[in-house]
């Protein structure tokens, strides 16, 4: 037997309290207000970010990651490109507008994680690129009560691209 | 003045005298498009790693030059690179960026071929004339496939020199970082890769030796480093540094960390990796890779590699090829390498680390593509061309090159010099006018 129950869909108000969270989340990350985001991680987050490689349909896919972080590694990424005389990438900075739908919320090991699943779409415009380009992707999320507050636990971007176009990636996802 | 409506100028790419080189050589489409008949589909072409096709039948899907080939293994552990267009309509018999087969199929009519690339049937070679010699109807074969210490290469001209008499000297330093334990090296996961709006040559001559652009364009993650190296002085270069080229034109430079730093700084490599490097290298070679900082190089024209200081007794090794696509646009790819030996956290770490630092989305990686892809936009334009790129640094130093080094190479100190990458051009410049 699974030592984890299995996962089960959450009631209108968790729910709503889930999507709350995130999309205050996006907006933060929208505006660049990248400290304020950091508080909204647990101190073990895990956080990463895949690109996939072309595969036979018949065959399994593979993937690689491009951001790998945990809490230390997030806060110095976030240091380098929210200080403007310490990014290039980001400086001036990209103009970027996330969309997060298909929003599904389940409970996850205990009463206080959830396990969410999403669409994520990030519109980019930025020094040399000022027409703009999209990353498209699913997000497989963990949150975590902590003190009565939802925090950001584990994250999984997977990318629709093989190929990165629009410039290195010196934002968040 | 270059002629922007004829054939690019081609005797005034370089000015030897001035140490400067015209910004066509990094813009131009028609340099692109001499650079692919005179280098690209001339001389050996970097293809991928064994390691990333260990069994029979693996295959991966690369460029070599402006063609797309299969790099393929057979059941004799043969490698073979094929064009990966049937030989009949033309269609891609791999499409998928790594797979494994049996054989090829071509999807179209059927025509299908051995993984050596060899016809099997056309599926109707009963309708062919009579006495039509099906063993001339297989894939066509890059004539040249050769693996140097798990690096295949590739060559489109059948009478290129042999790989090893290629890389030359260099294999002194290859051997150093990619031969250096009794089972070599892996890759670890497929390669990352990426469009960037910059002229290959401009990720070469940084990887061949751009020791001045360290402390400005990484400002953020040298100023960040949680090693804390710019504070404790580890940025600057220890004074036996060296950049070196080869007759070859290939080159790199190994900074050195400064003299008086506790050991536990400047030890480069964990110590059980450090006494297979002793068993497989001679001496000077072990020396080399001691109290290490970074070594970055490029084997000629567009194979680099890095090994950076990422932690103490922590490293990974990153290799790139700069795929030109024109003459302001290149794909990158990027593969992380490690020791086989190494144990599964080592490896695991030197994924994590490789990523952060010099993958796509890496801290160092995002600002040098950031400005190499200014410096292509700024140059592709008939002003600027006016102008050429300097590397006057390269002056006072490129006569004098070391005496008493204990290497193959032309060696230079300081490494905050320009002189490699001026050679580097400089020998562009021969193959490009003599590769006609």
């Amino acid at each position: 037997m699974n030592d984890r129950p299995a996962a089960s869909a959450v009631s209108a108000d968790v729910y709503g309290i889930v999507q709350r969270f995130v999309y205050r989340e996006a907006a933060l990350l929208d505006r660049r207000d990248y400290r304020a985001w950091l508080r909204l991680l647990t101190d073990d987050i895990t956080y990463r970010v895949m690109a996939q490689t072309t595969r036979d349909a018949a065959d399994a896919a593979r993937e690689y990651a491009i951001i790998d972080e945990d809490a230390a590694g997030l806060r110095l990424r976030v240091e380098q490109i929210a200080t403007p005389r310490l990014t290039h990438a980001e400086n001036p900075p990209s103009l970027t507008r996330r969309f997060v739908s298909n929003l599904i919320v389940e409970t996850a090991a205990g009463p206080d994680e959830f396990l969410i699943e999403a669409n994520l779409l990030v519109y980019r415009s930025r020094v040399g690129v000022p027409e703009g380009g999209l990353y498209s992707g699913e997000r497989r999320d963990v949150l975590r009560r902590v003190a009565g507050e939802l925090r950001l636990a584990h994250r999984l971007v997977r990318l629709d691209q093989t190929v990165i176009y629009g410039g290195p990636v010196s934002i968040l996802f | 003045m270059p002629d922007h409506a004829g054939a690019p100028a081609q005797q005034g790419w370089i000015d030897v005298k001035r140490g400067q080189v015209s910004r066509e050589v990094f813009v131009s489409d028609q340099i692109y498009r001499l650079e692919v008949e005179r280098i690209f589909d001339r001389t050996w072409v970097f293809l991928a790693h064994e390691s990333e096709i260990p069994a029979a039948g693996d295959y991966v899907t690369r460029m070599l030059g402006s063609a797309p080939v299969i790099v393929t293994r057979d059941k004799d552990g043969v490698l073979h690179a094929l064009l990966n267009s049937c030989r009949h309509r033309g269609t891609k018999l791999c499409r998928a960026e790594s797979g494994n087969v049996r054989h090829f199929v071509c999807p179209y009519h059927g025509w299908s071929y051995e993984r050596n690339g060899a016809l099997i049937t056309t599926a109707f070679d009963r309708h062919f004339p009579e006495g039509t010699d099906f063993t001339l109807l297989g894939l066509i074969r890059v004539p040249r496939v050769e693996s140097y210490k798990g690096l295949i290469f590739g060559c489109w001209h059948p009478d290129i020199v042999a790989l090893p008499d290629y890389i030359g000297d260099f294999r002194w330093y290859l051997d150093a970082f990619f031969a250096r334990s009794p089972q070599g090296m892996e890759v670890l996961a497929p390669p990352h890769r990426m469009r960037a709006a910059a002229n290959w040559k401009l990720g070469a001559l940084n990887f061949i030796g751009d020791s001045q652009h360290v402390l400005t364009t990484h400002v953020g993650p040298t100023t960040l480093d949680p090693l804390r190296s710019a504070q404790a002085g580890l940025f600057t270069p220890g004074k036996d540094s060296v950049q070196l080229i080869t007759d070859e034109g290939h080159g790199c430079t190994l900074t050195y960390f400064n003299e008086g730093l506790p050991e536990t700084v400047t030890q480069s490599h964990p110590r059980d990796l450090e006494l297979l490097f002793e068993q497989t290298l001679e001496p000077r070679q072990c020396a080399l890779l001691r109290r290490l900082r970074v070594a970055v190089g490029n084997v000629f024209p567009n194979f680099s590699f890095i090994e950076s200081l990422v932690g103490p007794a922590q490293r990974a090794i990153i290799i790139r090829l700069w795929q030109p696509v024109s003459g302001t646009e290149m794909e990158i790819l990027s593969w992380i390498l490690v020791e086989r030996e190494a144990d599964a956290a080592y490896k695991a770490r030197a994924l994590r680390i490789g990523a952060r630092t010099f993958g796509i989305a890496g801290v160092f990686e995002q600002d040098d593509l950031t400005i190499w892809a200014s410096a292509t936009a700024a140059s592709d334009n008939r002003i600027a061309q006016q102008h050429a790129y300097g590397f006057q640094t390269s002056l006072p130093y490129r006569d004098t090159p070391l005496t008493d080094y204990n290497g193959p190479g032309r060696a230079f100190r300081p490494v905050t010099t320009e002189v490699v990458q001026f050679e580097f051009m400089r020998h562009w410049d021969r193959v490009m006018k003599s590769n006609v």
